[in-house]
């Protein structure tokens, strides 16, 4: 059993508002829910709308059904756009059903913002939510505005319309971009610089909010390239430093994503794609970012990338990129988009939150820094703990960071830096797996399409078709070890970009043929229906 | 004087610069260890190179924000940027304003020579109006920047002019800088003998005269950071007694708790406006 709602209207009419409240109280409540939206690059007007999931059992994607309530804030749009693909039996609340409730909210509590949650009132009752266990949920202010929209929802015969149990029990919930935060924290994190841009923001938000109680900083920057440039300075005083922002904002990094393969500063990126080229659908989402990311930087250095397909792997990512970061003093890359980082859900396992140890290590007057190593990785210390001087050097180096032109320490120096993509390699974090191992066709997906790959398998299965998938949350470096199982079999590659640049990864460095591409980039996530459709025409 | 090889042409202005910095820094009453210099690229930006002390030598431009990186993250190291008017002023301009912004306790060096040397003699953001260099066969186009004026509009609270031809001030300069608790802003006339053949040490030293009065205010000191001609202020034009300067947070070796960690989970979403 599953109700699906879509709440649309222009922006800044309380959609998210709604959003952001039901999800919460679902929470609180003990349901398993998906909460998402679709939204302008604009501050007032326009169409956005907010979609929420709620299930008796996990769910972690849109269905792609029909909707089983649509609400509309707004007098003509949502109603124009959505109401075809409201369901039979499926409920319309219109401007004139708003506009009772926005009565009530400014008569009963004056205020309009009481509007959003009398909607949730509604909506619970709906659900067959148990009123008591609902207010007690509730923080006080908001309880009476609950038991009004239990009131509409039975003036309207809506209460108990779809009863759904809720069955997580206790559990977190987060979105993709606040998981990423987490996990940085989790990683030793304490610095991170920025500057604002979709769909990396609340990244930063989150991160500016937390590191005020912390033992942690926030700086915004004038720009990326101050930003890397202020990370990479703070990384090399000594705290394990990140930055986040979109395709856009990374390219002004890029030098710096140069500056740290060169002097081995530990950093890590998070690039929340959206689709381009330029400014592109700015509050969108795409994967069209993962050739960039992979050949930022002029000159050659080892990189680790990684994209995590669920709020867990965000979180465990997240937490190893620093750890990675700092062992190898590379730039380690997490590749999200607006999706998943727009995306609530609904952790089902407890939130791993165990800090990973690090070292300071203490050297004697001598200390060369970029000494020359069997796996390449130097000692690393920071200026101030002893007389050994930390000399760093974006110039081809000696040993000891002053600049050089001795070409067969240059030699040298780029083996010893290129040595440590081998063991990177070691420790690459092996695909996930799901289905059928024996299945001839596997689906393959990277990123934010995991658990919606996930559901089209579980749906599949249901209809006795058999079926594999492989999610990559590492995609660079990529390993044989990786490939096993795959050659021979129907490969099917799931990406939201234009190019497959996934696949064409895929067969240049495993040499595996990819047999079909499904490819969106309307600038939208699939949908499980949607998915499932493209996938049953391939191997139904 | 390290044993080592000086990129530097022979009777460059860097020579006196660093010759004065690094006495300065040896008699200041900071630990050596605890300072660090950041550089951008440029003739002027090998300076780390040939003083002892930890060093980030970055990208062009780039030096203070990474200056503000070792700041934020390290507040009781003290941090200088050194580097040239082409690193400091053009591909650093943004960031030179943005510093400035930050009230960090941050020394800005700039060698300024009013010409690109490295790249072999092209004009700078610093050189005069007219003034022929190897992309301005007639003459330059633009108008010189005037930092200084810059640095005290923006707010810097310690502005100051020295020049190489006279160690004996730069050293007073320096070590006031360095000691100034806030952004301070040092611009350093300082000759480039292969390419610039105007603003010479025989040209400088028939203009240069000290400032030794404090002065009033601040617009004061923008009126005589722009006098530039016959006669060239030298000094410390401004310095701010009222500053306040930012502190840091103490983070170093004090990690994020797995305990305030676990507190902040099942915060509500952030509502992105």
């Amino acid at each position: 059993m599953e109700f699906n709602i879509l709440i649309g209207g222009e922006a800044g009419q309380g959609m998210f508002s709604v959003e952001l409240e039901l999800s919460e109280l679902l929470s609180r409540l003990g349901y398993h829910f998906f909460a998402t939206k679709n939204y302008m690059s604009r501050i007032r007007g326009g169409h956005n709308f907010h979609m929420v999931r709620v299930a008796d059992g996990p769910v972690h994607a849109l269905s792609g059904r029909p909707w089983d309530m649509i609400v509309a804030m707004d007098s003509e749009e949502t109603e124009r756009r959505h109401r075809p693909s409201l369901g039979e039996g499926g409920v319309f609340i219109g401007a004139d059903r708003v506009g009772q409730i926005e009565a009530e909210a400014k008569g009963s509590f004056q205020d309009v913002a009481a509007t959003s949650t009398i909607l949730v009132g509604l909506i619970l009752a709906f659900i067959g939510a148990d009123p008591a266990a609902a207010l007690t949920a509730a923080d006080e202010p908001a309880r009476s505005a609950l038991t009004k929209g239990r009131d509409f929802a039975a003036r309207w015969e809506l209460a108990g319309r779809m009863v759904i149990a809720p069955k997580a029990g206790e559990h977190c919930k987060l979105d993709g971009n606040q998981a990423l935060a987490l996990g940085a924290l989790l990683g030793g994190c304490q610095f991170m610089a920025g500057y604002p841009m979709t769909p990396a923001t609340s990244i930063l938000h989150y991160f500016a909010t937390v590191a005020a109680e912390l033992p942690a900083h926030f700086e915004q920057a004038e720009d990326e390239i101050a930003a890397l440039n202020m990370a990479l300075g703070a990384s090399y005083a000594g705290l394990r430093s990140m930055v986040a922002t979109s395709g856009g904002g990374f390219a002004l990094m890029t030098e710096a994503v140069s500056l740290a393969g060169m002097t081995e500063t530990p950093i890590v990126i998070v690039d929340a794609q959206r689709p381009g080229p330029a400014t592109g659908l700015p509050t969108r989402t795409e994967q069209g970012d993962l050739d960039f990311v992979l050949h930022a930087g002029h000159g050659e250095f080892p990189r680790v990338i990684f994209a995590p397909g669920s709020i867990e792997e965000a979180i465990a990512l997240a937490r190893k990129s620093f750890d990675l970061a700092d062992r190898w003093q590379v730039p380690v890359f997490i590749l999200t988009d607006q999706y998943l980082a727009d995306s609530v859900q609904v952790m089902e396992g407890r939130v791993p939150t165990k800090m990973l140890r690090r070292d300071y290590p203490v050297y004697e007057d001598g200390y060369r820094r970029y000494a020359i190593t069997a796996d390449g990785v130097s000692p690393l210390t920071y200026p101030g703990l002893s007389e050994a001087r930390v000399e760093v050097d974006s110039d081809e180096h000696t040993e000891d960071g002053k600049i050089t032109e001795d070409l067969d320490l240059r030699v040298r120096m780029v083996e010893k830096r290129l040595r440590k993509f081998e063991g990177l390699k070691e420790e690459a974090v092996l695909p996930s797996r799901c289905g059928d191992r024996k299945a001839k066709t596997v689906l393959i997906s990277w990123g934010s399409n995991r658990l919606i790959v996930k559901e089209v398998i579980e749906a599949l299965q249901a209809e006795g078709v058999a079926l594999a998938a492989v999610h990559f949350g590492q995609v660079w470096p990529l390993t044989p070890k990786m490939a096993r199982g795959l050659s021979r079999r129907r490969l099917v590659c799931i990406e939201n970009n234009a190019t497959g640049q996934f696949a064409q990864l895929l067969r240049r460095e495993l040499g595996l043929k990819v047999d079909h591409r499904i490819l969106k980039y309307n600038g939208e996530c699939f949908t499980v229906a949607e998915l499932l459709e493209k996938v049953k025409q391939i191997a139904g | 004087m390290l044993k080592q090889d000086i990129a530097w042409c022979p009777g460059c202005g860097d020579f006196p610069i660093r010759a004065t910095l690094e006495k300065v820094l040896k008699e200041l009453p900071i630990a050596g260890k605890d300072i660090v210099l950041t550089s951008g690229i440029g003739q002027a930006a090998k300076m780390p190179h040939y003083l002892p002390y930890s060093y980030f030598n970055g990208l062009h431009g780039r030096s203070l924000p990474l200056a503000v990186g070792v700041k934020l993250a390290r507040p009781e190291l003290t941090v200088i940027a050194v580097s040239g008017d082409g690193c400091q002023y053009g591909e650093g301009g943004n960031h030179f304003i943005h510093t400035i912004r930050r009230r960090l306790d941050i020394t800005i060096l700039a060698c300024d020579n009013k010409v690109y040397g490295l790249t072999k003699g092209q004009s700078s953001p610093t050189t005069d109006a007219g003034m022929k260099n190897a992309l301005d066969p007639q003459g330059n186009l633009n108008l010189p920047l005037n930092p200084l004026a810059v640095a005290l509009i923006v707010g810097a609270p310690f502005v100051a002019r020295t020049f190489a031809g006279d160690p004996q001030h730069m050293e007073q300069v320096f070590r006031e800088a360095i000691l100034f608790k806030g952004t301070s802003v040092v611009d350093i006339l300082q000759p480039c003998v292969s390419f610039n053949k105007v603003n010479t040490y025989p040209w400088y030293r028939e203009r240069v005269y000290r400032v030794e009065e404090p002065l009033r205010d601040r617009l004061e000191a923008i009126r005589t950071a722009e006098t530039w001609g016959d006669r060239i202020p030298i000094g410390i034009f401004w310095r701010d007694v009222q500053f306040v300067c930012r502190e840091g947070k103490a983070m170093f070796r004090k990690p994020v708790t797995e305990d305030a960690v676990t507190r902040l989970l099942n915060r509500p979403c952030i509502m992105m406006r």
